[in-house]
């Protein structure tokens, strides 16, 4: 697919009424992105892809090419997006993979993309250890030296050999190994942070704000002592944490600002995830035209929080499509916030500026490191990246220590049925890694039926 | 205006500050706002090319000069106050270069009459305690029908705030700017033409940025007592310029004159 910089773009898509593949346009419409198809039974259909044209222009200056994976699961045989394994269209490797180790969940949360709950799934699933190790197998099969893996659910802290799947992991030498959960069993389990700690386990914790009336509509119960409670335990065991906030308008855009806020100061946590709610599983009424985008995002945490970040101290992630992910890092001292990307011409390291030469090859690679989807605050990793980018660009040394203890701060913008972009799930580097050894890229898992039809397969083989 | 400090002095103090490394770190090793592409730019609109002979007035440690000579193949003497910036410019040229360096006064530039086609001088001229004088020396040293090439800082002094016009701020060419409008006044005092002003309010507004960032990370690291809170005063000012920038008040311009 060439690269697009101009709107209108062709596209496909489908429909997400009866998942029917079809020729789709980005068409720009007030100011915004707008992806447009028609499904022959259900007529046109419409969705925000983007929440402001001009920032979609200059997002595609990040497009860079993608890197191959080792291995191709699948054949291209019905086209994009349903071949997923990944098949020889596909235009990148996968940077962080997912395994989603069970269904069964402590909360039923009004809003849950993965469908998940305490017993009402009638196919749902939980893995064994052997078949986790297998997938895991799979995704190293695939990268050859993989970034990053995120053992998700379901609730996977209640799969009781959680903690044997999190060591298989690290045993592949996986440098980042991250525990996706809601933090129940931090909290009341004394013992799990420290055994994630013995780890090197990385805690991605959903975290949503601080309103009752948010905790209610996104996970249907007051959390905020859960919260509290397990991230001192992070804390108290060195457990490093990333907020992950599931934003949806009219009910916690307020509050983006606390948010990051409530993360600077708490020692445990080194980044926050803005997601926009995905409109798949299970989620609240929702308009398609009126949904949040990274845009909405950032401009809302910018407007809370002017005195730390304004919006172009945010870059576009340039591994996956531009759209999908703008990130950014700031150096905290408790008292002040400064964004990295003020410091540093990053345009100029990650090459986006023709002719002109990327003046240093090694400080341009730790910041493409950096800003990519394997990446997460705090970890050894991106402290080694930061400090090579802060003494690569003369930062001097007393700050090249403080820059090493960089807060990230991300927006993410997961697709689904509605906003399903073929030309951006082609360069999807977030994937989903399922028990036959697929890798099935993040937001075709969900918007495209193989969600669905895993989870059938697996629940046919438990009762068979 | 110069706030307590002789003329001389400040001259100096001026000449002294843009060798520092620290403050070249702080405007990340440009020296001005655009860089080399305002640079370039300002050649371009005085019709610097191969064959020219350019003089750089204030030309710190050279780039400017060996830049135009390198990029656009004219013949440049560059000249500043500063004696460690002339060692540094000596030391970045490279044989073949057409390029020489002298200590010299921009008041009493050390160059004989009608020897340039062009006198550039790129954030400089807002700090010259006598402008009318080291324009009037601009103008001697280079031909008739010759160009003198200004960039500078930009001001509406009446709209500044105080602690922008003290001698402090200076030396980061505010506290004595001029409009674009009243330096093109003072070289047609001069005899000059004018031919072309362009502003470039957004490369200041980009390096004003810079220069706040980094002077409060400078602070997250500074020792605690006079060293941080002077820090912590000069990243205060810098604010105070990128909101003079954003109302209009400061700004950013390239001016050519014909002699």
């Amino acid at each position: 697919m060439p690269p697009r910089d101009t709107l209108p773009a062709a596209t496909r898509s489908i429909c997400p009424h009866c998942g029917a593949g079809l020729d789709a346009e980005l068409i720009e419409r007030d100011g915004r992105v707008i992806l447009r198809r028609e499904c022959p039974e259900h007529g046109v259909i419409e969705a925000l892809a983007y929440g402001d044209s001009g920032r979609w222009r200059d997002a595609q200056r990040y497009d860079r090419p993608g890197a191959a994976p080792l291995l191709r699961q699948t054949a291209t045989d019905r086209g994009c997006p349903h071949d997923c394994g990944i098949c020889p269209e596909h235009a990148q490797h996968t940077c962080l993979g997912i395994i989603e180790v069970n269904t069964g969940c402590n909360l039923d949360c009004p809003v849950c993309f993965a469908d998940s709950g305490t017993g009402h799934q009638p196919d749902g699933y939980s893995l064994s250890l052997a078949q986790v190790e297998s997938m895991l197998d799979s995704f190293v099969a695939a990268e050859g030296a993989p970034e990053a893996v995120q053992l998700s659910g379901g609730e996977p802290s209640i799969h009781p050999e959680i903690l044997d799947m999190l060591a298989a992991a690290t045993a592949r030498e996986i440098p980042l190994v991250m525990l996706n959960t809601n933090g129940i069993r931090l909290a009341r389990d004394a013992r799990f942070a420290p055994a994630l700690a013995a780890l090197g386990i990385h805690v991605y914790l959903q975290f949503d704000g601080f309103d009752d009336a948010t905790h209610l509509a996104i996970r249907g119960r007051r959390l905020q002592e859960i919260k509290q409670a397990a991230l001192d335990r992070c804390a108290a065991a060195g457990v490093g944490v990333s907020l992950a906030a599931a934003v949806e308008r009219g009910i916690n855009e307020h509050e983006l600002g606390a948010i990051v806020r409530f993360g600077v100061e708490h020692p445990a946590v080194n980044g926050v995830f803005f997601q926009p709610v995905t409109h798949t599983g299970r989620h609240p009424a929702f308009d398609p035209l009126d949904r949040l985008t990274n845009v909405e995002v950032i401009r809302g945490l910018c407007a809370q929080l002017p005195e730390w970040f304004r919006e172009d101290d945010f870059v576009a992630v340039p591994c996956c499509s531009p759209t999908c992910r703008s990130a950014t890092y700031a150096l905290y001292d408790g008292e002040d916030l400064v964004p990295l990307p003020r410091l540093v011409d990053i345009d100029r390291y990650l090459g986006f500026v023709t002719n002109r030469a990327v003046p240093d090859v090694e400080v341009a690679s730790a910041l493409a490191g950096l800003f990519s989807a394997s990446a997460a605050g705090g970890t050894e990793r991106t402290g080694d990246r930061l400090e090579c980018v802060a003494c690569g660009v003369g930062l001097p040394e007393q700050l090249q220590r403080i820059a090493a203890r960089g807060f990230m701060v991300v927006a993410q913008d997961f697709q689904d049925e509605w906003t399903l972009d073929v030309g951006k799930l082609r360069k999807c580097c977030v994937g989903e890694i399922v028990p036959d050894g697929r890798i099935i890229p993040f937001c075709a898992y969900n918007a495209a039926g193989y969600r669905t039809q895993v989870r059938a397969d697996l629940a046919a083989r438990a009762s068979a | 205006m110069t706030g307590g400090l002789a003329d001389d002095d400040l001259k100096a103090c001026c000449a002294q500050l843009y060798e520092s490394d620290a403050v070249r770190w702080l405007l990340d090793g440009e020296l001005h706002p655009g860089g080399e592409r305002l640079s370039l730019r300002l050649a371009e609109l005085a019709g610097v090319g191969p064959g020219r002979r350019v003089v750089d007035v204030a030309c710190g440690s050279g780039d400017t000069a060996l830049l135009l000579a390198r990029e656009l193949g004219c013949e440049a003497v560059g000249v500043d106050l500063g004696a460690g910036a002339i060692a540094q410019a000596r030391h970045a040229a490279r044989p073949g270069d057409r390029v020489s360096f002298l200590v010299g006064d921009a008041e009493t530039l050390p160059l004989p009459d009608a020897s340039f086609d062009v006198a550039l001088s790129e954030c400089s001229l807002c700090m010259f305690p006598d402008k009318p004088r080291a324009i009037a020396e601009m103008a001697r040293v280079v031909r008739a029908g010759g160009t003198i090439a200004i960039a500078d800082v930009t001001a509406d002094l009446d709209a500044l705030p105080a602690a922008l016009r003290t001698a402090a701020a200076q030396v980061a060419c505010v506290a004595d700017a001029r409009s674009a409008d009243e330096y093109v006044a003072l070289l047609r005092d001069a005899g000059c033409e004018p031919l072309a002003i362009e502003p470039h309010d957004a490369d200041l507004r980009a390096m004003a940025d810079r220069v706040e960032a980094r002077l409060r990370v400078a602070r997250m690291v500074a020792a605690p007592g006079e060293q941080r809170e002077r820090v912590r005063e000069a990243a205060a000012l810098a604010r105070m310029a990128i909101e003079a920038i954003a109302r209009g008040s400061l700004g950013y311009a390239l001016m050519t004159v014909r002699v």
